[in-house]
């Protein structure tokens, strides 16, 4: 399957923060949720892709050329929202329209004004009396105006509704379904990732955990639910993380079948990804 | 780039009716004489820009140009010229302001005075745009303020201590020749301090991360 997005050995070093190694790869067609707590590295890692920030080690390639070197090309196929970054806020959503005109070849002036009214969203008003959320439908708007074929989306639902929240869902949905183009969406909403993202990559402290196919995860992780004895029992190397709750011990299984035929434990819930999220960054070992 | 040209505009245009109101306001007073145009509306264009300046640091904007096809390339030049058009459209202002005053005090224009004018007042307000601009784009706009304020009060210090040891009127008597020379050595001087501050502001905001 032909890559999108592929991230190879990213590394950038701050004085309090470091990012090892990422690496990950965005097939064409397909939604890639990536996921980690604040601070983990997520929006870091975006803006190195996207050359916000540069003196970066590693390889970033979109679309199959090199992020930097071919960066003015590149960036004309790619639509982004990024947490709280966006037009200033004097300006009105029609004179978005005037200036994205002039900057992207493709820019569509009508899919712009119809993704305006399809969000209730007004054309002649300043964007700084926009509520929280019709900022972000603006964000959006502004990103898909131009055909991309790349969505990079750091928080894109934050402070939506839950109507506007599954609107966005829906489009991007429909984005994707010509498979010829592809969505990495950093989210902190981990549900509105279990309906629409094919893959799931989690960071944490500034290095990838764990990047799989989210059928992968919901089929063969799960939470093995055991007493103290029970737990005692389980060889280490069979589970990730566990915790321990008032009555029961919680442990993280990265197969949920053979974890059950190895200890005859019954109790093995489906995973979330807010489970997941939990147990990675504050299970023990 | 005209995109981003259009932007500076348009947020100028988001605030053009208090531009209007202040414009309107100097233009009575030059009337009555006790305001002298030639520095006063280059540096309202300053301060208009500045305000752009805070604008796009609120809202992080430089980030977002960076994710625009040719964005950082560019974003420095756009505001230089945003400026540049913005001096010129006062320009054309200032010089049917003095005209018009000049005319209604004296019956006269003397082409000379109006000159001088406007080259006084492109000159101040280069300047001020050459020295401010690579200072706010390293230091961002509000720190910028202080930075430019503590350079000026110390140039300001060093100044008058020089000036106890040179003669500065013995200076200006010898360099006196050189008016004759203004009209070349002027633009000369304002097209280099140009160059300069937007190459320098390039260079920081190439190496710049937001």
């Amino acid at each position: 399957m032909e890559n999108i997005l592929e991230v190879k050995n990213l590394s950038k070093k701050y004085k309090d923060f470091e990012l090892k190694n990422v690496g990950f790869k965005l097939p064409k067609g397909m939604i890639m949720g990536f996921i980690g707590e604040n601070g983990a590295g997520k929006t870091t890692t975006i803006k190195s892709i996207l050359n916000i920030i540069g003196n970066y080690k590693g390889e970033i390639k979109i679309f199959n050329f090199d992020n930097k070197k071919d960066e003015n090309m590149i960036k004309e196929d790619i639509g982004v929202v990024l947490d709280d970054i966006f037009f200033p806020e004097i300006l009105l959503p029609r004179d978005i329209n005037t200036i994205m005109k002039d900057i992207y070849k493709n820019w569509d002036s009508d899919l712009y004004f119809k993704y305006l009214t399809d969000f209730n969203l007004p054309k002649n008003k300043q964007i700084k009396t926009f509520s929280k959320g019709m900022r972000k439908k603006l964000e959006i708007a502004t990103a898909l105006a131009h055909h991309p074929k790349l969505l990079i989306l750091d928080e894109p639902t934050s402070g939506l509704d839950p109507i506007a929240r599954n609107e966005v869902i829906d489009i991007f949905q429909d984005f994707i379904q010509n498979d010829e183009c592809s969505i990495l969406l950093s989210s902190h909403i981990t549900t509105d990732l279990e309906h629409i993202a094919d893959y799931i990559t989690f960071i944490n402290n500034g290095e990838i955990i764990l990047s799989k196919t989210r059928d992968e995860l919901i089929e063969k992780y799960g939470i093995a639910k055991c007493t103290e004895s029970e737990f005692k029992k389980v060889d280490p190397k069979d589970f990730v993380k566990y915790k321990k709750t008032k009555y029961e011990y919680e442990l993280l299984v990265e197969n949920k079948k053979d974890f059950n035929k190895k200890y005859n434990i019954d109790t093995i819930d489906k995973i979330t990804l807010e489970d997941l999220m939990v147990l990675m960054v504050k299970g023990e070992k | 780039m005209l995109g981003l040209i259009k932007k500076d505009f348009l947020m100028i245009k988001g605030n053009l009716k208090v531009w209007l109101i202040l414009l309107f306001i100097y233009i009575f007073m030059a009337f009555q004489g006790e305001m002298n145009l030639t520095f006063l509306l280059p540096f309202m264009c300053v301060v208009t820009m500045l305000s752009t300046f805070s604008y796009d640091s609120f809202n992080k904007w430089d980030a977002y140009a960076i994710t625009l096809p040719d964005g950082r390339k560019n974003s420095v030049k756009a505001k230089y010229i945003s400026t540049l058009l913005l001096v010129f459209v006062t320009i054309v202002i200032i010089s049917i302001l003095t005209i018009a005053i000049g005319y209604n005090r004296s019956k006269t224009i003397n082409f000379r005075d109006i000159g001088e004018t406007i080259f006084g007042a492109v000159f101040a307000t280069t300047l001020l745009q050459s020295i401010m601009y690579p200072v706010i784009y390293k230091y961002g706009v509000d720190k910028a303020r202080i930075v430019i304020f503590t350079g000026a009060f110390g140039l300001a210090i060093i100044g008058s201590l020089l000036s106890k040891y040179v003669k500065v009127e013995y200076l200006i008597q010898k360099l006196t020749f050189l008016n004759d020379y203004m009209a070349i050595i002027l633009p000369i001087i304002i097209v280099i301090m140009i160059y300069v501050s937007y190459k320098i502001s390039s260079i920081i905001y190439k190496k710049k991360e937001y």
